[in-house]
């Protein structure tokens, strides 16, 4: 694959933070690709930056020094509207505790970032919602909210909400950590299906290496930089 | 429904005990700033009645006629053409009709005062003079108790018709001592730097209406002339009355305007009751005749202050509890923001712009602060109606003076009602911006650690 083909574009990218007076890197230099329509798996123990380097991917960090270019964007160059459209156009987010809006229920909460886009009338906003609901098999439960469902049926919102934007690319950290071996293996399964379904890009961090086996493309961190690609 | 509605109604239902408090001190806050209106708008509505009842129409026409630079007479010349001007001016006005003014002291044997006398026609006053009640002897006579067979009341009004009658207000009765059947002297200076007198009997005693009795008595019109020695084409006053309060303003300027047109010759707009201008008016140089157009503000203007008192009391009180109120809206919503950081983060991340984050917890500021209002402003009318209809007595004679009245009376007006929603939503809703515009400058992985 040539380097203009990649939908995600990581140069030499550096990320610090500060900790008092102390400057810990996070991301020493890290350089990569990644195309539409993969797999892939950030593998690596915790504190080797898997969630960082997710998170600039996300846009909702910034590097330290480097380029990540998502979409053909140089998202430094980006303002904070810019970062925020390309977000919710181009990114579906999975996150770790699932991260639902509490007073909303299952099919409020998966319409929310179709709300947000403005050209989408209410009956393909519905039409959306409850083919994405189907997807992950949460249709018996669309007037739920959040504390009415098992952490099992929270990630499955939490993929529908990701993906009923269409987004190129899906991003899930830990997306297994909170749940059983046997949950997080329907998950994963689930994600891998939609992957081949609908051609959805996922990128997705962990460590456990039951999940990572399942993985088309594998990138190892190790202290903050690529050890494996 | 809109999302940011639904999320924000659903919050406020979650933290329903926060949401309960605070909405409680809002409703509260809201209810007395609605009586305190209502209290004051009462007071106003009282004042005006009275006012239309004791000394001036929506308007009036008079004037200034001095013989000399160092003298003034308020007195209106030739006022049947100016009274024809003007009921042709203002057809739409109810009732016209003139007065003559008098100040003079009434002298009994244990005291004397000296106040503003009308010189009034009873029976083409029936309807305004009707309005006035007769004070129970109790009000006037001294270690009065009823005794059996004993009336209350003593007197009337329309005894007035008869000549070389009073009409006092309690106050003056008691500082006279005299009841009604008693003599007293009235004393008047006339335009010609003499004093008239003429004994008259008191016919009636009127109860106390506030501060505007301290100013008011009433006697014939013909007796006032007799004093006065006026002329048949003389009067004090014209008292121009409209339907409506609001037909007045425009009936003052078009009776100003047309008189200015016809060529009398007018003094310049002093919003001030006739009895104060004499000082201003003896001190200028002119002689003759001078129109003054008045409206029923002017003539109350000496007792205006207490109006402004109240208003500025009420906006005081009302906006320290508001202040209050305030922050305590702003600490709710800083702590609904912290408890809220993650979801901030989350929406942030899922490509919520911060302007709808803002926007997001304006409406739960907005959701919170309307409702809180609205169960305010209904309670208070509530409550003002209550105390309308229980008529309740104001005992202390000073309370009685500043609320013009001898019963509480409490207006409810759609306007004040729906100030204070405005004012009260508008204004909190103003208040939670800051905490708002806060909450969407959080960046969305500093939102997200924090919940963590």
């Amino acid at each position: 694959m040539n380097k203009s083909d990649y939908f995600i574009q990581l140069n030499q990218v550096t990320k610090d933070y500060q900790l008092g007076k102390v400057i810990v890197p996070a991301l020493k230099g890290v350089s990569l690709g990644i195309g539409l329509g993969e797999f892939t798996v950030i593998a690596g123990p915790s504190g080797s930056g898997k969630t960082t380097l997710l998170n600039l991917i996300g846009c909702v960090d910034t590097a330290t020094s480097g380029q990540v270019i998502v979409a053909e964007k140089d998202t430094a160059r980006l303002t904070e509207v810019e970062l925020t459209d390309l977000r919710l156009h181009t990114i579906g987010f999975i996150f770790q505790s699932f991260n639902l809006i509490s007073v909303l229920n299952v099919v409020d909460n998966v319409e929310f970032p179709l709300l947000l886009q403005k050209k989408i009338s209410k009956a393909e906003r519905k039409e959306r919602v409850l083919h994405f609901v189907e997807k992950v098999g949460l249709q018996g439960h669309l007037n739920h909210r959040p504390n009415e469902l098992s952490g099992g049926q929270r990630q499955r919102v939490a993929i529908a909400r990701a993906l009923v934007t269409q987004p190129k690319i899906v991003l899930a950290d830990e997306p297994t950590a909170n749940l059983d071996s046997k949950t997080g293996q329907t998950i994963i399964d689930l994600m891998k299906h939609i992957n081949e379904t609908e051609k959805t890009t996922f990128l997705f961090s962990t460590h456990d290496h039951h999940i990572i086996q399942h993985a088309r493309r594998v990138i190892e961190l190790q202290d903050g930089l690529i050890t494996k690609s | 429904m809109n999302p940011f509605l639904l999320i924000a109604a659903r919050n406020l239902v979650k933290n329903r005990s926060r949401t309960l408090l605070l909405g409680g001190a809002v409703a509260s806050v809201t209810l007395l700033l609605v009586v305190l209106l209502g209290v004051v708008a009462g007071v106003r509505q009282t004042l005006l009645e009275n006012a239309l009842a004791l000394s001036s129409g929506h308007v009036n026409v008079g004037g200034f006629y001095k013989i000399s630079q160092s003298s003034a007479s308020p007195i209106l010349t030739g006022f049947q053409p100016i009274k024809k001007l003007v009921t042709e001016t203002v057809p739409n006005a109810t009732l016209i009709l003139e007065r003559i003014k008098a100040w003079g002291k009434i002298i009994s044997e244990e005291g004397a005062v000296q106040i503003p006398v009308w010189g009034v026609d009873v029976k083409r006053e029936k309807e305004i003079l009707g309005k006035l009640m007769l004070a129970p002897k109790r009000d006037y006579i001294e270690g009065f108790k009823l005794a059996e067979g004993q009336t209350e009341f003593e007197g009337g009004v329309d005894q007035l018709a008869n000549r070389a009658g009073i009409i006092l207000f309690a106050t003056h009765a008691r500082k006279l001592k005299v009841r009604v059947g008693d003599t007293v002297t009235l004393s008047v200076p006339t335009y010609r730097n003499m004093s008239n007198t003429k004994d008259v009997r008191v016919v009636a005693v009127l109860k106390d209406l506030g501060m505007m009795s301290a100013y008011t008595a009433f006697m014939n019109d013909l007796d006032a002339r007799e004093l006065y020695q006026m002329q048949p084409d003389t009067t004090g006053q014209i008292m121009i009355y409209f339907r409506n309060l609001s037909e007045a303003s425009d009936g003052e300027n078009k009776i100003r305007k047309a008189l200015s047109e016809r060529g009398y010759p007018m003094l310049d707009k002093d919003p001030n009751p006739f009895w104060m201008k004499f000082g201003r008016i003896s001190a200028e140089s002119w002689t003759g005749q001078k129109i003054d157009v008045t409206n029923w503000e002017d003539e109350t203007s000496f007792i205006k202050w207490i109006l402004d008192v109240y208003n500025a009391l009420t906006f005081l009180l009302t906006g320290i509890l508001m202040l209050i109120v305030v922050l305590g809206l702003v600490n709710s919503l800083w702590m609904s923001i912290r408890e809220r950081t993650g979801e901030i983060g989350t929406l942030r991340a899922i490509g919520l712009q911060r302007s709808k984050v803002r926007l997001m917890f304006v409406i739960e500021a907005f959701l919170l602060s309307s409702s809180s209002a609205a169960v305010g402003v209904a309670l208070g009318t509530l409550f003002n109606l209550i105390l309308n209809s229980l008529h309740l007595p104001i005992r202390g004679e000073a309370f009685q003076m500043f609320l013009m009245s001898h019963t509480l009376t409490v207006a409810v007006r759609g306007q004040d009602v729906f100030f204070t929603f405005l004012a009260i939503t508008i204004f909190l809703t103003l208040g939670s911006l800051y905490p708002s515009s806060k909450a969407s400058k959080l960046k969305p992985i500093t939102a997200m650690n924090e919940a963590v």
